[in-house]
């Protein structure tokens, strides 16, 4: 078999297990929501439940396909969820994916632009420090980091609103854009720049501490000896060398992060009022809506899953090592 | 170097006779100060204080935890509110130490949880056959790339926990995938040792094996991992509790007092918000720190084994 062929193999057998794990995750999940407590009834229809007589719940009860097995209500949503239909939002009264839609690119962008920085940061930050290994300075970014590590994110959040917004006024405290101001990206600009911060500060130590210690493991390695001898200046077997080997790490690293990441926009999304699926998840949990609520995390397990199966795939044929590998992501 | 010229030829090799005793080291008891040095003393003091707190936090606190004083809402801190009060009028001092308690409770219960799912599930993966395990380590990674939270609110939706024992059960159940992954893959290192097969030849179960020859083995690996997610568990409960779908809040804890955070932003009182995290990142720093210290001194224990 030519080389092609196992990448194309690969990829196949990637593609199915995919597709496994999405099915599973929506099985319990559709499990879930419907084992949950609270009539679905009540929360379509609101107060007007009680004006109704019991024929007409009955036949409402039929209307949605309540009365039905679990397993016959699964297939249905699951024929329908092929085609696009994913049911209506309970509290929004409208088809869930007409309130998802808008709210996924603020996701992806605040998600996309968050993990961007942070792995930047991280990579810089790492090669700073193993430059300077266990100098003042290297010393005082650890001791920072470690702090800034154990700062839940919703606080820091709240007490950045505190001085940046309240007391400062600098920074908008919530939303993506203020009223009328939906198309200016100067206005969606100034409103992420807190919730990124939050993002940055609390996700960039754990990476950078594990690409740091990894790059000290590396510059004790026989062949940055060698360049040494033959006159490289270390910046240069840092970003010409060591980068190179330690790359495949790190593509293992973000492809695990992605989780990560995705539930850190939860917090600071509904910290920051920022219209997104994360804050959605916590508003259709507060209020009971399932049905929204299981096609959020879908939507979320969805863009996870298939983040770390691109990091993964990218990781093997970067690295000839990898292959069957212990670095699994799933 | 040192004087070498100084000394003759006959103090080199002298001719020792009997009475000659040897230089003996002198074993000096250790002072006090020496036997703390590389124990992290600052945390585990601050730890301390902040546990004793809360234990007796009856005798700490100069308020009435739940007593609404309306006459003083908002008060800076201050000589009789010592950390001032919220906008329901109520003492923050004295609610960080009852708080805690409940904040404290959730971390310990939630690690047991953590540790007793993650321990066994760890230890049946590592010894099963080749297909269980492959199985068994597929859910834990796919359960593990679902974010945490999510699976949190969903669960916390569904099951409409809103006590202490529930909130703690379902940050545990949500917790153990990783604890898991580590214990499976110490235990596959020493599963196949001369004295697992002796105990297993000898009769022994798969629960005597666990206790008596795994867990021995791998509790320096885990101890770190154990520690710190007590750290998370709080985490977790004060993010929850902060998002309004943990704990309600008029059951005080940590997070619970800082879901009021809004209302303090409006008002613009610094002293509801701070106060009540700072507290917060101080214990979870003390407890990381002493887990890091806990890892080594186990490693050092059990190094030979």
């Amino acid at each position: 078999m030519n080389k092609e062929n196992k990448i194309g193999a690969r990829i196949l057998k990637r593609i199915i297990l995919f597709a496994v794990v999405m099915f599973l995750l929506s099985v319990v999940v559709f499990w879930m929501a419907r084992l949950a407590p609270g009539d679905p009834l009540q929360s379509f229809y609101g107060d007007s439940l009680e004006m109704m007589t019991s024929e007409e719940i009955a036949a409402a009860r039929t209307r949605l396909g309540l009365d039905q097995g679990i397993a016959v209500q699964y297939v249905k949503w699951l024929t329908n969820a092929v085609h696009g239909e994913f049911g209506l939002s309970l509290k929004y009264r409208q088809p869930v994916m007409n309130v998802i839609k808008p709210l996924i690119g603020n996701t992806l962008v605040l998600g996309g632009v968050a993990y961007v920085v942070i792995f930047t940061l991280a990579i810089l930050i790492a090669i700073f420090c193993t430059l300077h290994e266990d100098q003042w300075i290297d010393r005082l970014i650890c001791k920072i980091g470690t702090v800034a590590f154990y700062v839940p994110a919703f606080w820091l959040g709240v007490v950045l609103i505190l001085i940046f917004s309240i007391n400062l006024g600098w920074f908008p405290s919530s939303g993506a854009y203020d009223v009328g101001m939906a198309d200016s990206i100067g206005n969606r600009i100034r409103h992420m720049v807190l919730p990124l911060v939050v993002m940055i500060l609390s996700h960039l130590w754990y990476y950078a501490y594990m690409i740091r210690n990894k790059f000290l493991d590396e510059v004790r390695k026989d062949y940055v000896l060698l360049a040494r001898a033959k006159g490289l200046s270390k910046r240069k077997i840092l970003w010409k060398h060591c980068l190179r080997n330690v790359m495949p790490t790190i593509v293992s690293i973000m492809a695990v992060s992605v989780p990560h990441v995705t539930g850190g926009t939860v917090t600071v999304e509904a910290v920051f009022n920022y219209a997104g699926i994360g804050n959605l998840a916590v508003e259709s949990a507060k209020y009971h809506d399932y049905n929204l609520l299981m096609v959020d995390v879908l939507i979320t397990g969805f863009i996870v899953f298939l983040s770390s199966f691109i990091a993964q795939t990218v990781n093997e044929e970067i690295d000839p090592r990898m292959k069957d590998s212990e670095v699994r992501v799933w | 170097m040192v004087d070498n010229s100084m000394i003759s030829e006959e103090e080199l090799f002298q001719v020792v006779g009997p009475g000659w005793k040897t230089y003996e080291v002198q074993k000096r008891k250790k002072t006090f100060r020496e036997k703390l040095k590389g124990k992290p003393v600052f945390s585990m003091i601050l730890l301390l204080i902040v546990v004793l707190g809360c234990v007796f936090a009856n005798l700490v606190a100069n308020h009435d935890p739940s007593g609404f004083y309306l006459r003083n809402l908002n008060t800076p801190p201050g000589r009789e509110f010592i950390f001032g009060t919220d906008s329901l009028g109520r003492d923050i001092y004295s609610l960080i130490w009852y708080g805690g308690r409940v904040s404290l409770v959730i971390g310990i219960s939630g690690a047991a949880i953590i540790t007793v799912i993650g321990v066994t599930y760890g230890c049946i993966s590592g010894t099963a056959g080749p297909k269980v395990d492959s199985v068994l380590m597929r859910f834990t990674e796919m359960c593990g790339s679902i974010p945490t939270l999510l699976m949190i609110l969903i669960l916390s939706a569904v099951f409409q926990a809103d006590d202490v024992i529930s909130i703690s059960v379902i940050i545990g159940i949500t917790g153990w995938f990783a604890l898991a992954r580590i214990v499976r893959s110490e235990v596959r290192q020493i599963r196949n040792s001369d004295y697992v097969m002796y105990a297993r030849l000898c009769g022994g179960g798969f629960g005597y094996v666990m206790y008596y020859h795994l867990i021995p083995n791998f509790v320096s690996a885990i101890m770190f991992v154990v520690i710190s997610s007590v750290s998370s568990c709080i985490t977790m409960e004060s993010t929850l509790s902060f998002l309004g779908l943990g704990l309600p809040a008029d059951v005080v804890s940590w997070g619970s007092m800082l879901s009021l955070a809004n209302k303090a932003l409006i008002m613009n009182t610094w002293w509801v918000i701070v106060i009540p995290g700072v507290f917060l990142v101080v214990t979870l720093m003390c407890i990381t720190n002493v887990g890091s210290f806990v890892r080594s001194e186990v490693n050092n224990k059990y190094s030979n084994l």
